[in-house]
């Protein structure tokens, strides 16, 4: 009896298999069963006032139809390129600065991570004390330098509101990636930069060939988590300009939030469906890329 | 040691499941401010003494989103709990709609003691009563009495005695509710209506677009760009709030606001205390004002097990006394008309007798079940006609055809 167990335990695959068992169930109860019911459920017309219909593609044709859906995409997209964009260069800065011999370096190290730890509701609610027409931060400090003559109303423009938004959660989430840049830089040993400096190496050759390459993996990490979660973006836009001014700065998931509070379940779905896509599009691409660039080496 | 620690776990957090589960026959869900969760205790509680019922309360959040995702959750899944909820006016058309609101059956007699516009406009589904009013709110006019000695007549005369004073640019005047949420949706309306139009859905066709609507929508937009007499800021953060604290603090000689604010200023400390009025908001010149009603209307689940002690609860809330202690302690305005010539409630505080006229005469918002889809298109081009990134006509244009797609959309 006990001889056959064991057998089977250890016939190829077995044993790997039983031990990853707990997790492929964890994650089929987590993202496999909700992901699929969201793609089920965006087939029919789940509305809570009509009666519930298979659809097939009707959802998603309705979507395509409202001019809503795609201003809000194509927003959702440049936002999540522009602000990505900014936050990976200002981290991959500041991780490089934490990473240099300076005095006070673990205070720095730490503090830098406080707009990271800082709930988005309430970051939200000092940037809006910031950009304030009447009492905000930003006019009370130019008017009173003499910059400017008469305050701004910085989230009355369409390009003001957006760039508000791309600061401000820049301001909160380049830290993250600095701190798992500055967790790449920390595997290069010092040996590696004496050697290029003997050959002659200067500080920008030295980043090109020895820093990049070893922090690459950790930039696409860094690159895909930033990217999946700019593309959600939500409650920095509730709580700073409630999608307007004019509508212009909806977001995908404040567009899915409004269909669900409607009770049009059916075309919240849609919705998170087309989001899902996006996302894991893109993180094909950098992983795609990932490996282009492995291969390249 | 480690296994006697987790027997030890294992029992105590039994132990504790056991006392949560306290039994209750029906439940009860209800937000608020601490303050104001304490006084639904104190009711609650008395009910249950009086009756025999036993009642759960479920604390919800404030915040009125996030309370209304507390009910379409179990309602959407037919779940028997809550059995009695308070749900903003603005959902009750969803509500409806989805079959999720059991008839409140009382008596022609009981129904008389309510403001017979608000239970007809919002509470009436397929002519059945379907929720009552617990507090009501509607638009008012803020005034500062030491400077202005008569509330205007007409919008018209409004920005004249800004004007005259000299309220224009730097100096806010009037301030308003213009940023993109659905309490702009609630001043265009009175605007609107104020101007003869409003937002009209008659046989699955929406009739937005109309001269008075654009009319009143410039007349909007010109408060802010044309008059200057309302700040550059209204249409990107002024919310209630916001209008409320600005009227106290720049100078502001006109505000449009819910009931609530005057609470506040009656306060002591307030910089406006003594010096504010209140008003009905005003017509366009020649025609007559108008009111958004707002406020929130108790409901009972239609999947409740036990809908008779539900509508008994509903009665008690509902009841002269509850409904008095209401405005007397907590400062909100009752859902039955005949609280406002209370005595007690006069005395104690006089601008009722000012809300009942304009809650007699407030005006609902469409009754729709997609009404939530239909404010936000609304919302988006009326900020932007605001923002005079569109002209009126083009907004309103765009609006009506957005609203007629929703509605074709959910067509049976």
């Amino acid at each position: 009896m006990r001889n056959k167990a064991a057998a089977f335990l250890s016939r190829p695959g077995v044993a790997p298999f039983l031990f990853l068992s707990p997790l492929i169930a964890l994650i089929g109860c987590l993202i496999l069963i909700p992901v699929t019911g969201a793609v089920v459920n965006s087939l029919f017309r789940d509305v809570t006032f009509l009666p519930q219909k298979f659809v097939f593609f009707g959802n998603y044709i309705s979507l395509f139809s409202d001019s809503g859906f795609t201003r809000a995409a194509v927003f959702t997209l440049f936002f999540t390129i522009v602000s990505v964009f900014t936050e990976m260069g200002l981290g991959i800065l500041l991780a490089l600065l934490l990473n240099e011999k300076l005095p006070g370096r673990g205070f720095l190290r730490v503090a830098v991570l406080i707009p990271w730890a800082i709930p988005v509701a309430v970051s939200g609610r000092v940037w809006e004390l910031i950009y304030n027409f009447n009492y905000g931060f930003a006019n009370s400090f130019l008017l009173k330098t003499g910059l400017m003559n008469s305050p701004v109303n910085w989230l009355g423009t369409e390009a003001g509101a957006f760039l508000a938004l791309v600061l401000a959660d820049a301001w909160k989430t380049a830290p993250f990636v600095a701190i798992i840049v500055l967790a790449g830089l920390q595997t290069i040993p010092d040996e590696l930069y004496e050697q290029a400096s003997i050959d002659g190496a200067g500080i920008f050759q030295k980043f090109v060939y020895i820093t990049l390459p070893v922090i690459s993996p950790v930039i696409i990490v860094a690159l895909l988590f930033r990217t999946i979660d700019a593309l959600r973006v939500f409650d920095i836009i509730f709580v700073l300009t409630g999608g307007g001014p004019g509508g212009s700065t909806a977001s995908l998931s404040m567009f899915a939030y409004e269909r669900f509070l409607s009770g049009d379940f059916g075309g919240g779905s849609a919705v998170s469906v087309i989001l899902f896509l996006m996302a894991m599009s893109l993180s094909l691409i950098y992983l795609k890329a990932a490996k282009l660039s492995e291969a390249l080496k | 040691m480690k296994l006697k620690m987790f027997i030890l776990f294992s029992v105590l957090s039994l132990l504790f499941a056991g006392c949560a589960r306290e039994k209750h026959d029906i439940s009860f869900n209800v937000g608020g401010a601490p303050a104001e969760i304490s006084v639904w205790q104190e009711v609650v509680r008395e009910f249950t003494d009086t009756t025999g019922i036993r009642v759960k309360i479920n604390i919800q959040p404030t915040d009125s989103d996030l309370r209304r995702q507390g009910l379409v959750l179990p309602l959407a899944a037919k779940r028997a709990e809550p059995d009695v909820f308070l749900m903003d006016i603005a959902w009750i058309g969803q509500f409806a709609a989805s079959g999720w609101l059991a008839p409140v059956e009382i008596s022609d007699k009981a129904r008389a003691a309510f403001f017979r516009g608000v239970i007809e406009t919002a509470d009436t589904y397929d002519n059945r009563l379907i929720g009552l009013p617990v507090y009501i709110d509607g638009g008012l006019l803020y005034y500062r009495k030491d400077i202005v000695k008569k509330p205007p007549d007409s919008w018209e005369e409004l920005v004249r005695i800004c004007v005259e004073n000299g309220r224009q640019g730097e100096n806010p005047c009037f301030v308003w509710q213009g940023a993109q949420y659905e309490g702009l949706v609630c001043n265009f309306l009175e605007f609107a209506l104020a101007n003869g139009g409003g937002i009209i859905i008659e046989g699955n066709r929406a009739d937005i677009n109309t001269a008075e609507n654009r009319e009143a929508l410039r007349f909007m937009a010109g408060l802010i760009h044309k008059h200057k007499v309302s700040p550059p800021d209204t249409y990107t953060s002024m919310r209630e709030e916001e209008s409320r604290i600005a009227f106290e603090e720049s100078g502001a000689l006109f505000q449009r606001n819910w009931p609530y604010a005057w609470g506040i200023y009656s306060q002591e400390g307030s910089p406006v205390k003594g010096k504010t009025g209140i008003a009905p908001l005003p017509g366009f010149k020649g025609k007559k004002g108008a009111s958004t009603l707002g406020g929130w209307h108790i409901g009972i689940s239609a999947f409740s097990k036990n809908k008779e002690a539900a509508l008994r609860l509903v009665e008690h809330i509902t009841s002269y006394d509850v409904q008095k202690r209401f405005a007397i302690k907590m400062g909100w305005n009752p859902g039955r008309e005949d609280v406002y010539d209370d005595k007690d409630v006069l005395e104690a505080s006089p601008h009722f007798k000012q809300l009942k006229e304009v809650f007699v005469n407030a005006s609902a918002r469409p009754n729709v079940p997609y009404y939530t889809r239909l404010s936000s298109v609304l919302q988006k081009h009326l900020n932007a006609a605001l923002m005079m990134k569109t002209g009126a006509e083009e907004a309103l244009e765009a609006a009506e055809k957005e609203i007629n797609a929703i509605i074709r959309e959910y067509e049976k």
